[in-house]
């Protein structure tokens, strides 16, 4: 039953809606003309009452988990007006059961969506300054509703929100990705992101309605419930009925489906062309949060829906969805580096590089297969330690290219040269994101990749490991290429490199959390063990 | 020495690695045209870091083993990771050569001139890797110090480096990286496999409960990964190629140290946690050192590069180093470090005056277009000379003592392999001579030569420190041999199966 005192947990979705609205509406009030600077008027106001909305609802959400220590109020505290709206704030935190049994609001969701809400208001800082578009407010209202989108996907526990989450997540997309029409570029990515999600949208459907099937079949005769689509049900009718096949059919349907959202090889083939095509804060925006909240989807699916079939990765004793994960991890590291190696554009290979990290968040999915409690609670650590990294790195990577082709005209490789004498900071910035990618320490991708390692040997899968291990080594010879071509080629011309403002600010944002949480991974860490109390099956 | 006793409520060793990674900071922050103040601001602490070291050498007792100046700091105590610093009588010696080498490397810096803010903060980050390795007791912080002491060699070379600079930088950071992905599992392995939970070194010494025959599946592993930056055969193509293409310093740090980083993780990570394993493989372990050192002359011999010469007589160098490894005997093993020792000095003098003093004034180094330096840089072919009598293993230099003593060390366990690797003794001798000659006394071919500008008191007196240091420990090895020699017994106790009470 969903009662009022819901309300305030699903609090930070609420207000992304709200802001979405609002973004819409108030660009109504602007000036419009058609002049360069009454357009770059109406984009400013826009985006940054997206960044400042952004920045409070995160703010909200913060002092909602009760993450921040001085945050928490002490019960003996007198009430008094702060008092009541922090304690009423986290009344709605994370806990309880899942809302009418559709969606969760535990320490997943909130870790999840902090970090959503995050990636969202960087890349609203990166949108600051970027080009004027026609109508602006559509963009980041756009931006918006995807965000909302990734925040219900992260929390669904049943079928039908979670298909209608990701639909919410992908449309926006599909536009933000084809939102400059006039780019040939952009048009095709657009289209191409929409072809292949729609049809990855029916393969997840097709696994949907099988699984559905099975569990209306096991309750064939005494059907009362309607709750035949919710991860627990599922779960807990596998264990009593017979006709496993079908149940199995239908992972494997949502595994595909969820992997072409994810672009892991071998569902991979859209996605270089489209964050090839995007504008670059799209690309950033869709590499990081979209994939973040697809991995937790698939995290929360399969761990509470399917436990039965977990199997194990083990070499020579492959089974279950650990094993499928583990292999689908092999082709997309081994493909995704590859393929990175001969780029000559500097977006298409950062995207080949978000092809080649999913392998490495697959990883930590693996650690599932271990048989005590402790060691798969440690593998969802990684796992969320490793998306949190993975989006602040790429975010930051995507923002300083976006600088720099901004300032240069391009994002071939080749426009990258000599960053180190046109603007030198920039460089560094750039440089600190990249490294972080390609795992070296003291960068918190560095104990990322390390941390996914560890659990992934410990449930058993040393195999994966050594291969994951030696595909870093493959890794690292794109990413010092773009090292090369910052600080060892001539420059193009001599003329200083100047960002704007709001993308220095995302990717200043985006490189210190690097070095901070890689030298100190305690400060997220206690936070993240969190979730334990709830994911277990 | 146990000299003097420091203040035990300072942290010395943290002090150690900051002294490098604070300078790096503040130089980043200076606007970029004082030039000189960088220089300035590098040098002081670089010279700093040097009499912290010397501070806790001469306090260290060696009458009272093991590690001292302990500091332990939880890190991420639920995966057993800590900040975990302390040294021996192994990793003394190391962190002195580092004082040493950059030190005298930062006055051989004085000549960069382009782009002198990111070169100052590339060196003092590798350097602080370097000096962190070396006084960290935990696997997973040591492998953190390691690859910071990696990765700005890539843009050192590549940015201020000379001959095929890009090749040598990639091609040496794909090595390395490769070396360290090895690392990794073997790290894993030890992790995982000892049950113990923890990447503390102590503790993962003291009870080796890793199954022998998975000591024998990941000891290669560790070992390579290690090997390689110490340029065992056949991954030391890197080696040459790299100290060819860096700048003058960063051939010091590197043959004269970074390649130290390498022979000292075999020694402390794999040999010391994984002692079954170094028992099944060490005799290859010999095998391919052998070849090093053989091999590594032969092909010196064949250079007209001087500063492939010390390239490849670096390899054939380190070869004794990790031959003496494979012999794992006591006197093997203190003849191994007090190598490290020595030739890290050595080889810095050799890059310093064929690198900064010969390459930067005459831009080539070329055998057959140099040649009667003698006259214009009498200086420079004394310092020459001397390092190169100290790579033959001549007495009163510092490379007799550890030559004589790995030769000793290795014929207890393989005589027939320490006859083969003296044969490297007379090969040495005649390319360090070949060189002599064709550099510094041959028929003068170029009369522009003749006209070289005079050294700089910084040349003076980095080159003057290091052949102090040379003869120094040549006439009183024992200053650093006592040390040396508390420090590799616990190794080769474990290695021999004994675990020494009370460590």
């Amino acid at each position: 039953m969903f009662q009022i005192t819901d309300i305030p947990r699903l609090l930070p979705e609420i207000l992304l809606l709200v802001l979405a609205l609002l973004v819409l509406g108030s660009d109504i009030f602007e000036k419009w003309g058609r002049t360069q600077e009454a357009q770059l008027e109406r984009v400013r106001s826009s985006a940054s009452l997206t960044a400042i909305g952004l920045g409070l609802i995160f703010f909200i959400a913060l002092v909602q988990s009760g993450y921040i220590p001085f945050t928490v109020v002490p019960e003996t505290a007198a009430p008094n007006f702060f008092i009541n709206i922090v304690r009423n704030l986290q009344a709605g935190g994370p806990v309880g059961e899942p809302i009418t049994g559709a969606f969760a609001t535990d320490h997943l969701t909130m870790i999840s969506r902090l970090t959503l809400i995050g990636a969202a208001l960087l890349t609203s800082l990166l949108c600051l300054d970027y080009r004027p578009t026609a109508h602006p407010a559509e963009f980041y209202a756009l931006i918006l509703f995807a965000t909302l989108g990734m925040c219900l996907m992260a929390g669904a526990t049943e079928l039908i929100i979670a298909y209608l989450a990701i639909e919410l997540t992908s449309i926006p997309l599909y536009i933000l990705a084809g939102y400059f029409r006039n780019d040939m570029r952009s048009s095709e990515a657009g289209m191409k992101y929409f072809l292949f999600g729609a049809l990855s949208s029916g393969i997840l459907l097709y696994g949907m309605s099988l699984t559905y099937g099975f569990t209306a079949s096991a309750l064939a005769g005494n059907s009362l419930g309607n709750n035949l689509t919710e991860f627990a049900q599922i779960a807990s009718l596998a264990r009593i009925a017979d006709n496993q096949g079908i149940l199995t059919l239908g992972m494997i349907f949502m595994i595909a489906g969820l992997g072409y959202k994810l672009a892991v090889v071998p569902f991979h083939g859209w996605s270089p062309d489209v964050y090839q095509g995007a504008p670059t804060p799209i690309t950033a925006f869709v590499s990081t949060a979209s994939k973040m909240a697809g991995f937790i989807l698939l995290l929360r699916l399969l761990t509470t829906a399917f436990p039965g079939l977990t199997g194990t990765a083990v070499w020579g004793e492959l089974s279950g969805w650990t094993s499928a994960l583990a292999l689908l991890a092999v082709l997309t590291l081994i493909v995704g580096n590859l393929a990175a190696l001969p780029q000559t554009n500097a977006k298409r290979l950062l995207a080949w590089s978000s092809v080649a990290q999913a392998g490495f968040v697959l990883l930590a999915f693996v650690a599932w297969a271990a048989p005590q409690t402790f060691d798969r609670d440690q593998g969802t650590v990684a796992l969320l330690y490793y998306l949190i990294v993975y989006t602040l790195t790429n975010l930051g990577a995507f923002g300083a290219l976006a600088a720099v082709s901004m300032a240069v005209g391009g994002d071939e490789i080749a426009d990258l040269n000599g960053l180190a004498r046109r603007n030198l900071g920039l460089a560094v910035l750039m440089a600190i994101c990249v490294l972080s990618l390609a795992g070296i320490p003291p960068l918190a991708g560095f104990f990322a990749k390390f941390y996914v390692f560890m659990v992934s040997w410990q449930s058993g899968a040393e195999w994966l490991v050594v291969i994951a291990v030696l595909t870093t080594v493959i890794s690292l010879y794109y990413y010092l290429r773009l090292l090369k071509a910052m600080f060892m080629e001539p420059p193009a011309a001599e003329t200083p490199v100047t960002a704007p403002p709001g993308i220095t600010a995302a990717v200043v944002i985006a490189a210190a959390g690097l070095i901070i949480l890689g030298l100190f991974p305690n400060l997220i860490l206690g936070i993240l063990s969190q979730v334990q109390t709830v994911a277990g099956f | 020495m146990g000299l003097f006793t420091l203040a035990t409520d300072i942290p010395w060793l943290s002090l150690i690695w900051l002294s490098m990674a604070v300078p790096a900071v503040i130089i980043a922050l200076i606007p970029h045209q004082h030039k000189e103040a960088m220089r300035w601001v590098g040098a002081v602490f670089a010279f700093a870091s040097l009499v912290l070291s010397l501070l806790v050498f001469l306090a260290y007792e060696p009458g009272r083993a093991g590690f001292q100046f302990v500091e332990r700091l939880n890190w991420m105590p639920q995966l057993g990771i800590s900040y975990q610093l302390g040294v021996d009588g192994i990793s003394l010696p190391m962190i002195l050569l580092n004082g040493i080498v950059i030190s005298t490397g930062a006055l051989m810096s004085w000549n960069i001139d382009t782009r002198v803010k990111e070169y100052w903060v590339l060196l003092l980050l590798l350097t602080t890797g370097v000096y962190g390795v070396f006084v960290s007791l935990d696997l997973f912080l040591f492998f953190v110090f390691y690859e910071l002491a990696v990765l700005p060699m890539y843009l050192l070379i590549g940015i201020w480096g000379s001959t095929r600079k890009e090749y040598g930088a990639m091609k040496l950071t794909l090595f390395l990286m490769a070396g360290s992905a090895l690392v990794i599992i073997g790290m894993l392995a030890l992790y995982f496999g000892s049950g113990l939970r923890t990447f503390d070194m102590i503790v993962l010494a003291q009870n080796v409960t890793l199954a022998g025959n998975v000591q024998r599946i990941f000891f290669p592993m560790l070992f390579l990964g290690f090997a390689v930056l110490a340029g065992m055969f056949p991954f030391h193509t890197w080696s040459p190629t790299g100290h060819v293409a860096a700048p003058t310093a960063v051939s010091m740090l590197h043959a004269g140290v970074l390649m130290k980083l390498g022979s000292y993780g075999c020694l402390r990570a794999a040999m010391w946690l994984m002692p079954a394993g170094a028992n099944t493989w060490l005799p290859v372990v010999a095998g391919l050192a052998l070849l090093n050192v053989v091999y590594g002359a032969t092909i010196a011999m064949a250079q007209r590069d001087a500063k492939y010469i010390i390239g490849y007589s670096s390899v054939s160098h380190m070869g004794l180093v990790m031959l003496a490894l494979a012999a794992g005997t006591q006197l093997a093993l203190m003849g191994a470090v007090l190598q490290m020792f020595a030739h890290g000095v050595m080889t810095a003098l050799f890059f310093s005056v064929v690198g900064r003093m010969i390459y930067e004034r005459a831009h080539t180094r070329q055998l057959p277009e140099l040649g009667g330096l003698y006259k214009v840089m009498p200086f420079a072919t004394i310092m020459f000379i001397i390092a190169g009598l100290s790579s033959m293993g001549m007495p009163g230099l510092a490379g007799f003592w550890s030559e004589f003593i790995i030769f000793l060390g290795v014929w207890e366990r393989y005589p027939l392999v320490a006859v083969i690797a003296v044969l490297s003794i007379p090969i040495t001798g005649a390319y360090i001579l070949r060189a002599v000659w064709a550099v510094f006394f041959d028929e003068v071919k170029n009369p522009e030569l003749l006209k070289l500008p005079k050294l700089t008191w910084q040349e003076y007196t980095g080159a003057t420190i290091l052949v102090l240091i040379l003869i120094g420990v040549g006439l009183y090895p024992a200053i650093l041999t006592e040390l040396i020699d508390v420090g590799v017994r616990p190794i080769v106790a474990q290695l021999e199966g004994i675990t020494l009470a009370g460590r």
